[in-house]
């Protein structure tokens, strides 16, 4: 769907497309950048899943590690979040975003693992007392 | 070839959904046949059903809303009776048609009646309170549309064609599993509530979107009038939590469709994290619901206080305070379902936590009628009526906060009555206020006072009635959803509900006289301004009914309440502000997609519910084609030329001048 612009976003699509080349090149070239970033993430977490290097209990850690690193790149390169004023709405968004998911993840699992230790079949139970 | 339909699926057999279905079908027919014969036609299908105007789409959603909270009241109808009459005997309707009428009334009545409702308010006030022409995507606006009348469509058609989930609103697994629920009832519930689910989701996107990037010139957010406020905190809340419900019930849909056991008791599948998840979303519909219901309070009762909003920053403060906390108090809902004292003990916490917020609204009410001139409206009458009865329902939610009260109380009718005693008194006083009070800026009259005040009087009469013995039974140990009972205790107290379902019934007569006789009465009741309650926020600047582009100079806002303070200094001076200088507008054009959409997700939705594969993917490749078609329009907008809006606006001042000159004023 698309979305008919009112006032300031109608300049915004001129701007667009009477837009400087410049301008167009830089874009790409933070594209390109990203991609080379993501690409490299990527691979660093095969990498990692395959290598001896890193302990090995260590190895779910560092591949959420760079998944996390993953998705700021996206964030950052492709969906263009800055710190710039008009951004604030964006930056705004994605902390009420993480707040939510943050409480609704963790929460759940909270719950669900509490449960699951009440809810434990008896001979598990039995197991633990001995 | 037809997938699991079949003469079967029609309930011959059983007469009352059978005469109910055919009285909607001939109600339906007739109403259709007296469109044609008229030739109304395509006046409905350009002013209407392809409208894009925000105001026509918010009517469209109030009038979805009023007709399902009518269906809704019949199913309660029908529920109580029962209860009054099961008393040692089956009553009269069998167990699993009780069942169906519980599960459709939940339904019915918080997503297709209050979400309708409360989304139609909000799409008709919302971009005329921010001062501004449409909201950020009004073809989208129709689609959320559309899709949620696809939604109650698809439920209504359960009551002929097939039948209803017996699950109760929220389709608890193992239950709601294929395995014990067999027919297609759970599948129109699950249909049903993704499609117009898609829609409020869009709706939540649209308002969000308006209301922080499209404001009239100068609304700085702390400008903004309260029910704006509350329905950016009940938007921001449909668009974290309707995500959930939709992948909750994707997981149960996969469970019955494909095999899956997400929620199934074997293979490792979990049924109680279903209740987590369905909370998760469920909690903070309560509030996507009244959140705006207290925004319609703070503009009644300001206005008919004829004071400033008390404490406007804390009321801004204590909604997003709920927004945040509201995602904090979900397990609430299972207390019993044993996670242990530690977690029951937080949500036990957070959950008297979040009535510290709706304290702090409480208050700020009682303080702006404190020294205020109150009239007596019937909007302020629901307003006053909400401010007392809420109260008491609130306290006995917090009672149900407390986890070892809840173990006694889990379940029962004490709860029934609670979430009624908040929900009716909040939402749907909420509601009917609402509607009392925009109704003249919709239709250019006034409704008739004294069939609106019959009307909250044997609402507010028949609510007391009909819930209180319910806090009783429910003490006395009654659960809820009991289709028969033997227990004597509980049959008089029952009787006494039905009694109050009696004076509900003859309160919802007094709602449709008023709307009656006030339309029959509309020249008296009219509203020639558009300020006819001496109001306070941009809304009433323009005419009743506003024109297409709302305002004809977007006003240039300089302070909380600019709207007051431009009437107060008009009346002072004896003249209005200088004749602005006019520009043509542009507007965006009338789209069927939103129509043509839903009609093709109503196509979908049914052939899912009967496994018929080849007309679902005939509607697909149709709403697919309908987006293609939409996308390729090459002219999305049309000019209202300068002269015809300078000679709108001028009639609109003259009409203004005439009160300075004369000091007739409506609200006095």
């Amino acid at each position: 769907m698309t979305a008919h612009a009112h006032g300031d976003d109608l300049e915004h699509e001129e701007d667009d497309r009477g837009g400087a080349s410049d301008e167009h090149m830089a874009h790409l070239g933070t594209y390109a950048l990203g991609l080379v970033l993501a690409t490299g993430l990527t691979i660093a977490s095969f990498w990692v899943a395959k290598t001896h290097l890193i302990y090995d209990p260590g190895v779910p850690m560092a591949l959420a590690t760079l998944a996390v690193a993953q998705m700021g790149i996206h964030l950052v390169f492709f969906l263009h979040l800055t710190t710039a004023p008009d951004n604030t709405n964006n930056i705004l968004a994605l902390a009420f975003g993480l707040l939510i998911v943050g409480l609704v993840i963790f929460g759940s699992v909270w719950i669900m693992d509490h449960l699951n230790h009440n809810m434990m079949p008896m001979q598990q139970i039995m197991q633990m007392q001995r | 070839m037809l997938g699991k339909l079949s003469w079967s699926a029609i309930p011959f057999d059983q007469p009352i959904p059978l005469i109910a279905g055919a009285v909607v079908v001939l109600l339906m027919l007739g109403a259709l046949a007296l469109v044609l014969a008229k030739g109304w036609m395509p006046y409905l299908w350009k002013e209407w059903i392809t409208s894009v105007d925000h105001k026509r789409l918010g009517i469209m959603y109030v009038l979805l809303g009023l007709l399902m909270l009518l269906r809704g009241f019949i199913d309660a109808i029908m529920m109580r009776a029962q209860q009054a009459v099961a008393y040692h005997a089956q009553g009269y309707l069998p167990p699993e048609h009780y069942n169906q009428v519980f599960s459709a009334h939940g339904t019915i009545m918080v997503l297709f009646a209050a979400m309708p409702l409360v989304i139609g308010l909000m799409n008709f006030v919302v971009p005329l309170q921010l001062g501004v022409r449409d909201v950020a995507f009004p073809t989208l606006n129709s689609v959320s549309f559309w899709l949620t009348a696809t939604g109650a469509l698809l439920v209504n058609i359960s009551l002929v064609v097939g039948e209803f989930a017996r699950t109760g609103w929220l389709p608890y697994p193992p239950l709601s599993e294929l395995r014990y629920s067999p027919g297609v009832g759970v599948d129109y519930y699950l249909w049903a509530v993704q499609i117009s689910g898609i829609g409020t989701l869009l709706t939540g996107i649209n308002f969000v979107t308006t209301i922080l990037k499209i404001r009239a010139p100068g609304m700085t957010y702390m400008r903004m009038p309260m029910f704006s406020w509350t329905a950016l905190a009940s938007c921001l809340l449909i668009l974290a939590a309707f995500p959930v419900l939709t992948a909750t019930l994707a997981m149960l849909t996969l469970d019955r469709y494909l095999g899956f056991h997400f929620f199934t008791n074997e293979a490792g599948g979990n049924a109680m994290m279903f209740m987590n998840l369905i909370w998760a979303w469920g909690h903070p519909e309560v509030y996507i619901l009244v959140l705006p219901a207290f925004g319609i309070y703070s503009e009644v009762i300001s206005t008919f206080s004829g004071k400033p909003l008390f404490g406007y920053r804390s009321m801004v403060a204590a909604t997003l305070f709920i927004c945040v906390v509201s995602f904090m108090t979900w397990l609430h809902h299972f207390f019993t379902m044993g996670a242990g004292g530690d977690v029951n003990a937080a949500f036990g916490i957070s959950t008297s936590i979040i009535a510290v917020g709706t304290g702090v609204k409480i208050y700020n009410w009682l303080f702006t009628m404190y020294g205020g001139r109150i009239r007596f409206t019937t909007p302020m009458l629901w307003s006053m009526g909400f401010l007392t009865t809420f109260i008491t329902g609130g306290l006995t939610g917090v009672l149900l906060a407390v986890p070892p009260a809840d173990f006694i109380l889990h379940n029962s009718m004490f709860l029934v009555a609670h979430f009624h005693h908040v929900i009716v008194a909040g939402v749907v006083f909420a509601l009917l206020a609402g509607i009392e009070f925009w109704w003249p800026k919709a239709f250019g009259y006034r409704l008739h006072e004294g069939w609106g005040k019959a009307t909250f009087w044997f609402s507010i009469v028949g609510f007391y009635v009909t819930f209180m013995p319910m806090y009783v039974v429910g003490i006395l140990g009654m659960t809820r959803r009991l289709q028969h009972y033997d227990v004597a205790e509980w049959h008089w107290w029952l009787q006494i509900s039905s009694v109050g379902v009696l004076i509900l019934i003859v309160a919802a007569g007094c709602q449709v006289a008023q709307l009656l006789v006030s339309y029959i009465r509309r020249e008296e009741l009219k509203d020639i301004t558009g300020d006819p309650w001496n109001g306070r926020t941009l809304e009433w600047v323009t005419t009743s009914p506003p024109p297409v582009y709302n305002f004809a100079v977007l006003p240039q806002v300089i302070d909380t309440e600019y709207y007051w303070e431009l009437k107060q200094r008009a009346f002072e001076q004896a003249r209005l502000s200088e004749e602005p200088k006019y520009e043509a507008i542009e507007m965006p054009r009338n789209s069927p997609t939103g129509f043509v959409c839903a009609f093709f997700a109503t196509i979908i939705g049914f052939a899912l519910i009967w496994h018929i594969w080849w007309l679902m993917i005939v509607g697909l490749i149709g709403a697919y084609a309908t987006f293609v078609v939409f996308a390729w329009r090459d002219v999305p907008e049309y000019m209202i030329p300068a002269d015809e809006v300078a000679q709108q606006d001028r009639a609109r001042r003259a009409a203004r001048q005439h009160i300075l000159n004369t000091g007739e004023v409506a609200w006095q």
